[in-house]
């Protein structure tokens, strides 16, 4: 008994400093952003961004993007700041940013984060790009305690006001492969579940799903039987209505399905798996990927397809990468921003729109992803043994760690979508307890939308 | 199997798995080399290496559950006395043909026609097998429940029109004679693709094997040993009924003392079954070396071997010719058996049979005098099987280690078989390989083997 009242005072007590650890350097870095506020006050639609970010402090680099990130949301909330945050990675003490957009903005910051005996100081720099000098300098102080160090350095990214949190869970059917939704016309969110051998469609109904149809695929000869199904369905709303595109890992071709006089009718088929539907140079493309047959991966080539007349399948290109486990393109205003792959080695890849590669995770982690537009990227963790759901921040070309959550079972697919206006992802799951083996989806989303 | 090894599996698949496996690699089995790709699971190695090529209709697990690759649904109707087998959908042999229920029919009645034991119980329970565009529907004489566990036979398995074609999870890519066998994952395999991409199979040493077949507790080191229940009989059938016992004892004798010369690498065998599970004991007196040679100095023997006991062949021949005797030693397929079996060509056979500890000893009785009797069976044999069925149901086992033994007796008695040797098998597997199972015939089941999932 004298054991667990200890333990639970000692949790009492962690509990309390790290509290009040996340207040302390909350203060820095609000007072910094309120400096920011009032520099900025009578300017309107300003354009700013961190451009260089240095620590000469004990806090790690976990710690320092904690702070940054926190500085940014603060400026987000302001309507006259346009902050632009283009950190790509905080490694060695100081930030990578991409400075690809630099001739957009009018404001340039610098930080750098100091320490002396007792305490820690930001100084702050602000650099008119348009007037070509410095117009502030400012330097702020606080004391930051053991207790709030280690609290920053704890690799955990929670910060309520960015986190993911699970906002619908529910079973399905076994071997979900994808989920992708679209606006009805008559406002509702129709919901596309992809299974191996049909197409279930449901209804957003307050915060459940209502079955609304299905269709059968019929997969024709030769068909690859898979351990482990994996498909991508893509919707679109083309000229001729409502398109769908539904492509995997068993079957050597993917159907183009068409919905005419209230029904869904087989109009193309194509080689490879459509995933995502991008505009380069003003023309419509679907862009894919072929599976190795029956197995769980993509092979090492990108297909893309012009795509403005969906019985039109002419003019495919194809880019070489490695082969996958898992691939998407981040998308920002119908533009190609990014390419994120998960090689067979389970090592996540960033590469550029012109499919440079920017840089790769040296440890094993991953095994799947999905963007969601060009701001959010999440990715399953590769072990079994305990799974996880990793969010990063990609605005701007970068992939930061800004969120991560254990899993109770091994993610099967994630998808970008929208649940009750939010975005976030689809996870299907796949759960063991006791020998039966469930199916769950889960949506995770940032509840502010 | 000692209590880490037990602990050592869900520890490896909870710890060590990735969620997506890796699929490629190869896995390297050292096995005796097969004939042809004609199905014979006469010993062992075979019923290992053909588990590779073809699809049985059904799986019995070691722990007694039962599972098809092949069949979305199977349904037995009690009122119908039909089992109702749906096919998958859109199936293909490893060339792409399609795998359709019509090749259920075929394959189901071709094992029906074999001359196994297995095949015969089954025989006598089905009335007839249709075909119903996907679904195969089996009625029988009489209701059986127990119908689907007939089906689980090793030798039942998936055969298609054309020899080239094949229905396991892997197909014959290379064969490099006395050397390997390369086999290539099958992309149409009806269970689901495998990780591995290819399989080795080695008749040598050459190249260190990942699964192998030895006596057991060996190779403790860096392998998994798995008690498999398996062992292998060795018998001499005389299969011409004007034979001298003079000359049948003196074949015995000679086979004997080669297995002394050789090291012993059998183990005596007394009964027909095993020692330990037999109510009699066979004692077949051999002769001396001298009266051994005089009678069979003059005569020419002509001693035939399945072709399962290849790997006897060298040494075999070594000793025979150091004896200065005059056999012939002739290594023969199971196929060509049946065509020599009504001339007089074979009158000395040495074969082998493979057994599983678990199956009780009547069946095994049964499937020795029913499989090796071969022309010699007869109305007698045949009434005392109907016997032995009668007294299984009596429910004593007095009565049916009697009857076992009568079975036993006649059969020594009336000279068709001489017990000779049993070898014990384990089944030998790397420690790379934590998450292989094998089954109730002591197969390793291959398709969710993955090596590099670290």
């Amino acid at each position: 008994m004298k054991k667990v009242t200890c333990s639970l005072l000692l949790l009492l007590f962690l509990y309390g400093s790290s509290a009040l650890g996340q207040e302390s350097a909350e203060t820095l870095v609000t007072e910094s952003a309120a400096f920011l506020k009032i520099f900025f006050k009578n300017r309107f639609d300003v354009q700013v961004a961190i451009v260089r970010f240095e620590n000469d402090s004990e806090l790690t680099d976990t710690a320092m993007q904690k702070l940054y990130q926190l500085l940014i949301s603060n400026l987000e909330n302001e309507k006259n700041i346009r902050i632009s945050d283009l950190l790509i990675n905080f490694a060695n003490g100081r930030g990578e940013f991409n400075l690809g957009r630099v001739d957009d903005l009018h404001y340039l910051l610098d930080l750098k984060l100091i320490q002396n005996k007792s305490k820690t100081g930001l100084g702050l720099t602000i650099f008119s790009r348009l007037q070509d000098k410095i117009v502030s300098i400012k330097y702020f102080e606080k004391a930051l305690s053991k207790g709030e160090m280690d609290f920053l350095n704890a690799k955990n990214f929670a910060f309520s006001e960015l986190g993911f949190s699970k906002l619908l869970e529910f079973e399905s059917k076994r071997n979900l492969m994808d989920i992708q939704s679209i606006s009805g016309s008559d406002g509702r969110e129709q919901y596309f579940f992809y299974y191996p051998d049909e197409i279930v469609i449901y209804l957003a109904s307050n915060m459940r799903l209502e079955k609304d149809s299905q269709f059968k695929l019929g997969w024709t000869r030769p068909v690859y039987p898979p351990l482990h199904y994996e498909g991508k369905l893509l919707l679109l709303q083309t000229n001729q209505g409502l398109v769908l595109t539904a492509g995997n890992n068993f079957s050597s071709y993917a159907k183009v399905l068409a919905f005419h006089d209230s029904q869904w009718q087989e109009i193309q088929k194509i080689d490879f798996v459509p995933f995502k539907y991008l505009i380069l140079n003003q023309i419509p493309y679907l862009v894919g990927a072929s599976y190795g047959e029956g197995r769980n991966y993509f092979k090492d080539k990108i297909y893309f397809m012009p795509f403005s007349d969906p019985a039109n399948r002419s003019g495919i290109y194809e880019k070489k990468a490695a082969p996958a486990m898992a691939l998407d393109f981040s998308v920002q205003d119908g533009q190609l921003q990014a390419f994120h792959l998960i090689d067979r080695n389970y090592n996540y890849h960033l590469f550029s729109a012109e499919f440079e590669e920017q840089f790769s995770t040296p440890e094993k982690k991953g095994a799947s992803l999905a963007a969601l537009g060009g701001e959010w990227l999440a990715i399953s963790d590769y072990s079994r043994a305990s799974d996880q759901l990793f969010f990063y921040n990609i605005q701007n070309g970068g992939q930061r760690p800004t969120y991560s959550e254990k899993i109770t079972g091994e993610i099967q697919f994630i998808s970008a979508g929208v649940w009750q206006n939010i975005k976030g992802f689809w996870t299907g799951v796949r759960q063991e307890r006791d020998g039966q083996e469930r199916f769950m989806v889960q949506f995770w989303g940032k509840r502010d939308g | 199997m000692d209590k880490s090894k037990l602990l050592f599996i869900p520890l490896a698949l909870t710890l060590i798995f990735a969620i997506k496996p890796y699929y490629g690699g190869e896995l390297t089995i050292r096995l005796n080399e097969p004939t042809s790709f004609t199905l014979n699971t006469a010993n062992y190695s075979n019923l290992i290496f053909y588990s590779l090529i073809y699809e049985n209709f059904f799986y019995l697990k070691k722990n007694g559950e039962i599972f098809s690759n092949v069949f979305q649904e199977y349904r037995y109707d009690v009122s119908g006395k039909t089992l109702s087998l749906t096919i998958k959908d859109n199936l293909s042999f490893s060339n792409g043909k399609p795998l359709t229920a019509r090749n259920i029919q075929v394959s189901l009645k071709i094992f029906m026609n074999s001359d196994l034991f297995a095949a015969s119980k089954l025989s006598k329970t089905v009335k007839n097998i249709r075909v119903n565009e996907n679904q195969v529907r089996i009625e029988l004489l009489a209701d059986n429940p127990d119908i689907l566990s007939l089906l689980t036979a090793p030798e039942l398995v998936v055969l298609a029109e054309n020899e080239q074609s094949f229905s396991g999870m892997f197909f014959p890519q290379v064969w490099e004679k006395n050397h390997h066998l390369i086999l290539n994952a099958n992309p149409f395999y009806a269970g689901g693709r495998t990780y591995l991409d290819k399989v080795k199979i080695t008749f040598n040493d050459s190249t260190p094997p990942d699964i192998f077949l030895a006596n057991p507790n060996q190779f403790k080191e860096n392998f998994q040993e798995f008690d498999s229940g398996i062992f292998q009989n060795i018998y001499l059938c005389f299969l011409q009924s004007d034979m001298g016992q003079n000359t049948k004892i003196a074949l015995f004798t000679i086979l004997k003392r080669f297995n002394e010369a050789t090291g012993n690498k059998y183990k005596e065998l007394r009964t027909l079954t095993s020692d330990e599970e037999s109510p009699v004991s066979i004692k077949i007196k051999t002769m001396s070396p001298q009266k051994t040679a005089s009678i069979l100095k003059h005569s020419e023997t002509k001693l035939y071997i399945l072709a399962s006991l290849s790997n006897l062949e060298k040494d075999l021949a070594a000793f025979l010719k150091n004896s200065n005797l005059n056999i012939e030693t002739l290594f023969i397929d199971d196929s060509q058996l049946m065509a020599f079996l009504n001339s007089a060509a074979i009158q000395y056979l040495l074969i082998d049979k493979i057994f599983q500890k678990k199956v009780p000893a009547e069946e095994k009785i049964s499937r020795i005098l029913k499989e090796s009797s071969f022309n010699q069976f007869n109305a007698r044999y045949l009434r005392m099987l109907s016997e032995l069925d009668e007294v299984k149901f009596s429910n004593s086992q007095e009565l049916l280690m009697e009857q076992i033994a009568r079975i036993s007796e006649a059969i020594v008695n009336d000279g068709i078989i001489f017990p000779l040797f049993q070898k014990n098998y384990s089944l030998y597997i790397r420690k790379v390989w934590p998450a292989m199972e094998i089954d109730y015939y002591g197969r390793p089941l291959l398709q969710k083997v993955s090596k590099n999932n670290d």
